[in-house]
Formats: C-alpha cells, sequence, structure tokens
C-alpha cells in the first residue's frame, strides 16, 4: 500500500513539472528575464525544467519497479456481483458507490476533528460523567427544579429592573417559557429547561412573541446570535441561579442598544448595525468588528 | 414602522433635479445599500367654503408605504385633527364637494426606495403638478420605535450622506419624542414640507 501511494505522489510530481514546462513554453520570454542575453536565459529555464522532468521520470519509474503484483484477483465485497447488473441504467453504479464511499471516509475524518476540538471545549450542558454513581447523586441538576423555585427566581429578577418586564407562561408542561419586554427597545422569548436557560429569540417591539421565527430586524437577529454566545458563557451547573440572573443583567444593558455608542469608535453605526455586543463583564456596549 | 427622519436635501445651482437624485443615489449605493422598488407619497387639499364660516383645509395624504390607508389632516385656526382611514375615504371626499373644494394643485414627492441593513432611504423628487420644486430624502430606521432612543444614530447615519446640512430634527417630531412612532408622524412631516414647497411657489392654502 505505502508503495502504491508513493507511487502516485510520485505520478503526480510528474504531471506537475510537465505542466511547467509548457506553461513557461507558452508564456515564451517574460519581462523578468531582462533585456540583455533574455534568449539563453530563457534557454536555459526550459533546459532546467526538462532536467527536472527526466528527473522526476525517474522516481516514476523506480516507483513503479517497486509495486509488487497484487496478488491473485481483487477482492471487491459486493461490489463484485455489480459486474453481473444487465440493466444498462444501473452499470454506471460502480463510480456512484465509490464516491458516496468517499465521502462517508471523508465524514468520518471530519467528525473525528470535531469530536477531539468539541470534547476540550467546557461548554457541557449536562452531565454525562461515565464514573461512578454515587458521585452524581451529589450533584444538584439545574434540570430538574420545581416550577414554583423557577418563579421565585425569576420574580426576584423582575423585581431588580424596572424597566424589564416579564411573563411566565408554560405551554410545554412545566417548563417555563420567559417573554421579557425591555422597555420599548425590543423584547425577547428565553426558553427554560428547569433553571437552565434553553433558547433565547431576541426581537423588536411589536413583533410577534414566539420561540420558531426570527425577527424581521438584522440588528435583533444579531443580537439573538450574541445571546446564545452569552447564555453558553454564564451557565454554571452548580449555580443555575446566578446563571440566569447574570445572564438577564447581561441582557438589559441592551436598554441602551440605540442610544449609547460604541466603546471603541465612538460611533453609534458600523456597517449600519449600532453596537450589538455587550462585554460580558463590564456590560460595555461594543460593534460586532470593533470587540476585540 | 420605526423612527422616520425627513430632509430637505439643498438643490445647488448647476444641479438638476435627476442629477441630484443621481448624485445621491451613487451615494448610498456606495454605502451598500440595495434598491428596493419606488415609492409615492402624494397630498391633496381641499379648502372648505366661505359660506360655512371659519376656513378649515383638508390634506389627504397617500403613502405607497401603508398602501391601504388614507391619511387626512384637517386643519382649523385654533387646532389640526389627524385621521386614518381605509381607501373608502377618497370616494367620501368627493362625495364632500358641496363643503370642501379643490383649489389647490396635487403636490408628490417620488422615486427610488433604497434598503441598507435595517435602514430604509427613499429619494424623492418633489413636483406640483409635474413642476420640479426639491428634494426630499426619507430616513426610516425600522427597529426602533421611540424617538428619543435613536436620535444620535439617526443623525449620524443622516450625516454620513447627506453631510453636515443635517442640524436640527424635524419641529413635529420634537414635543413627541417619547412616545412610539407611528405613520401619521411620517405623513405630518411629508405635510409640513409640502406646504413650504406650496408657500415658496406662491400657491396658497
Ligand atoms: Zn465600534
Amino acid at each position: 500500500m505505502e508503495n502504491l501511494y508513493a507511487a502516485l505522489t510520485s505520478v503526480k510530481v510528474l504531471r506537475c513539472s510537465v505542466g511547467q514546462i509548457f506553461n513557461s513554453l507558452a508564456n515564451g520570454i517574460r519581462a523578468d528575464h531582462g533585456e540583455e542575453g533574455r534568449d539563453t536565459k530563457f534557454l536555459s529555464e526550459i533546459e532546467e525544467l526538462l532536467n527536472a522532468v527526466t528527473h522526476h521520470l525517474r522516481d516514476v519509474e523506480q516507483a513503479v519497479n517497486n509495486l509488487s503484483q497484487p496478488p491473485g484477483p481483487l477482492t471487491l465485497g459486493n461490489t463484485n456481483f455489480l459486474s453481473q447488473e444487465c440493466t444498462q441504467e444501473r452499470q454506471a453504479l460502480y463510480s456512484q458507490l465509490v464516491l458516496s464511499y468517499k465521502w462517508t471516509d471523508k465524514i468520518h475524518e471530519y467528525s473525528n476533528h470535531a469530536a477531539a476540538l468539541l470534547s476540550q471545549n467546557s461548554l457541557k450542558r449536562s452531565y454525562m460523567n461515565p464514573g461512578s454513581a454515587k458521585r452524581r447523586r451529589t450533584q444538584t441538576s439545574s434540570h430538574n427544579v420545581s416550577p414554583q423555585a423557577v418563579d421565585t427566581v425569576i420574580s426576584a429578577i423582575d423585581r431588580q429592573f424596572n424597566d424589564m418586564t416579564m411573563s411566565i407562561s408554560r405551554p410545554f408542561a412545566t417548563n417555563a417559557v420567559l417573554q421579557v419586554s425591555l422597555g420599548r427597545v425590543l423584547q425577547a422569548v428565553i426558553a427554560f429547561k428547569g433553571l437552565m436557560i434553553e433558547w433565547v429569540v431576541v426581537k423588536g417591539y411589536g413583533e410577534a412573541f414566539d420561540l420558531w421565527t426570527d425577527s424581521r430586524h438584522k440588528v435583533f437577529r444579531k443580537i439573538t446570535e450574541n445571546s446564545h454566545a452569552a447564555m453558553l458563557h454564564f451557565y454554571s451547573p452548580t449555580l443555575p441561579e446566578l446563571a440566569v440572573r447574570s445572564f438577564m443583567t447581561w441582557f438589559h444593558s441592551y436598554i441602551t442598544l440605540f442610544s449609547e455608542p460604541c466603546k471603541k469608535c465612538g460611533s453609534h453605526l458600523h456597517c449600519a448595525l449600532p453596537p450589538t455586543w455587550r462585554d460580558l463583564r463590564t456590560l460595555e456596549p461594543f460593534h460586532e468588528e470593533c470587540k476585540l | 414602522m420605526g423612527v422616520t427622519i425627513l430632509h430637505q436635501f439643498p438643490m445647488l445651482e448647476n444641479r438638476t433635479g435627476p442629477q441630484t437624485i443621481e448624485f445621491l443615489t451613487k451615494r448610498i449605493v456606495a454605502l451598500g445599500a440595495v434598491q428596493m422598488g419606488q415609492f409615492l407619497v402624494d397630498c391633496d387639499s381641499y379648502i372648505s367654503m366661505p359660506s360655512l364660516g371659519p376656513q378649515r383645509t383638508v390634506h389627504v395624504l397617500h403613502n405607497s408605504e401603508q398602501p391601504a390607508s388614507v391619511f387626512s389632516i384637517l386643519e382649523t385656526n385654533t387646532k389640526t385633527i389627524p385621521l386614518v382611514a381605509d381607501g373608502l375615504f377618497d370616494l367620501l371626499m368627493l362625495k364632500m364637494t358641496p363643503i370642501y373644494t379643490k383649489k389647490v394643485a396635487k403636490i408628490e414627492s417620488k422615486g427610488p426606495r433604497f434598503e441598507l441593513a435595517d435602514f430604509c432611504i427613499k429619494l424623492g423628487s418633489v413636483t406640483i403638478s409635474q413642476n420640479f420644486k426639491g428634494v426630499l430624502v426619507e430616513v426610516e430606521y425600522r427597529p426602533c420605535v421611540v424617538p428619543s432612543n435613536c436620535v444620535g444614530l439617526m443623525r449620524e447615519f443622516l450625516q454620513g450622506f447627506l453631510g453636515s446640512c443635517v442640524q436640527s430634527l424635524p419641529a413635529c417630531l420634537q414635543n413627541k419624542m417619547d412616545e412610539v412612532y407611528q405613520p401619521m408622524d411620517t405623513i405630518q412631516q411629508y405635510l409640513d414640507h409640502f406646504l413650504n414647497f406650496r408657500k415658496m411657489a406662491g400657491y396658497s392654502g
């Protein structure tokens, strides 16, 4: 197998160098050959390239010599039977099969990379310790909180901000869906699972309160995106109450969305958008492009 | 609907109306705006018969942005009364000819309509019975409904593409800065400018 790969690579290299020759032949004498003795310079360049080709050709020959005759017929598994297919239109099936095989191979590779990256990331939203059952019992889960407890937490937050009104509904059994109006600036729908914030949709004043459609306005779609980032940032499995309160405090800073200019560049608009990002700690407004 | 500011763009001596529109179009497209159709705002004014006591004027306006509505503003000596009705109001006005007669030529603003992120920009040529009078630039910031929240932002945007000729806010917005912006507020701004154009052209009413 190793030899086969080496042979294929050397063929590739050979084709490249032949391509280069034709390329410089087609271009002829170029400006960078200068004025003096440009013919000789051009000829020596071609000669150099030809030498490279002979060199690469030798490599190919050597690699081919290294290849061994495959022992017996190649085993193609079930695809062997494709040759017995007599309908005309299905005979092209083999190439399609190869193509889909390549795809699955690629997907496998990509998902391996993704899994490696995700496992380094600490944004885990549930306990999946394969470890001892004993430890699991001691952890308080933010998913299993009584509706009364959720109500208490939310109404406490509601009292904290007088320009932010909230109302709780429970369309999906015990899990709360919170409707937030932030002054006359924007509205949001926040879906909870227990005390964990599961989804946020931000909309404009007067737009319909629902979880499934995006806002008509670009600025609120951007803030929805940023809220998702913040909800993951503030998430804390051990202190679910604090997580919700920090998120709501952060969210409340959007009350100045249209009135406060960006802390970095000092202007209101960048790419026709106001500062749509609020710093997670200082709550200062920044444009998407200015936040770093 | 979002907060809207209507601004009269000063005409230069050596530039015609279409040239001014083209000049502004180039600027707004350079900012990344995309043209999305045309718009039209028109205004007819009706004056009450002198035999019926003190004079009153009814201005009837249409805005292509709210195609199903007819806006009317009744002006008496002491107050102005705005009214939003549906299309039937036009027919009603036709029946009112014994009381309100139409004496003043129609004035309208029309031209291309652009969108840039959440902004909607309209470049209107104002004409009184087909005679060009000037250029009105309308800028709407659709996500924001309360004028006081976005004054700075709107001013920055307007100055960004109209230059320093943008200074103060429209008069009719200044006493309702903290109210939710209504389509009627746009109409009021158009009417204020239209009456100005008429006055300069020497029409009464
Ligand atoms: Zn900025």
